[in-house]
């Protein structure tokens, strides 16, 4: 293997670590629902001082997505579906989140 | 079903209304919990307030029970109504309003209209 190809191996390692926070939700929430509209804002710093504030944020998050996935779907069902699009793992990681959901 | 899930179980049928949350209905510590528990106040609507943070088991256990990962979370007649964006949807929409006449809560109407003025 030569040194440039090592460093580009680096660098993508390096990038797909980097993947952040709102970088995750946005992607897993594509992939599950092909959404016509989708805003993930990291909210954290409007929380500076409050419950579950860490420095560097992730910590909140406010979410508003459009698709037509949700259609007929009661408000638990669409949140439980993006709960379960985000995974366990996510969620857990998550201070809050907040949703906004409609087809 | 765990001793957890029991005493929940117990709470939400013993009392119509019942909210799951951070701090205490005099005093909340979150935001979120704060907000549904001030339209409960303010709608005068009897409820009885769980505080997860006093007990570690039920701040998992409540998540676990209602298979949903956030808290505060409202049960009316034992059923599970949702999380702080779902009440304040359903304060906007008079949605809440239905679900407590259906259910035969007692709230003032006119203090929830007077909710919709404002944040409308």
């Amino acid at each position: 293997m030569t040194k440039d190809k090592r460093e580009g191996g680096n660098l993508i390692g390096v990038s797909a670590k980097k993947m952040n926070v709102t970088q995750e939700i946005r992607t897993r929430l594509e992939a599950a629902f092909a959404p016509s509209h989708l805003d993930v804002v990291d909210d954290s710093e409007s929380h500076r001082g409050h419950g579950g504030y860490r420095e560097g944020g992730e910590s909140h998050f406010n979410v508003a997505i459009r698709a037509r996935a949700f259609e007929g779907q009661s408000r638990i069902m669409r949140h439980r579906a993006v709960h379960s699009a985000l995974g366990k793992d996510l969620v857990g990681r998550i201070h809050a989140l907040s949703l906004d959901i409609d087809v | 079903m765990s001793d957890t899930a029991t005493q929940i179980q117990e709470q939400i049928t013993a009392n119509d209304v019942v909210l799951y949350m951070k701090g205490t209905k005099e005093m909340p510590q979150c935001g979120f919990s704060s907000r549904v528990a001030g339209v409960l106040n303010y709608m005068g609507v009897e409820f009885a307030d769980v505080n997860v943070l006093a007990d570690d088991a039920v701040r998992q256990g409540i998540k676990d029970f209602s298979d949903w990962p956030t808290v505060p979370q409202l049960y009316v007649k034992g059923e599970f109504v949702g999380g702080c964006d779902i009440i304040t949807e359903m304060t906007m929409s008079g949605e809440l309003d239905t679900l407590f006449e259906t259910n035969g809560v007692t709230y003032d109407k006119d203090a929830a209209e007077k909710i919709r003025e404002a944040n409308g």
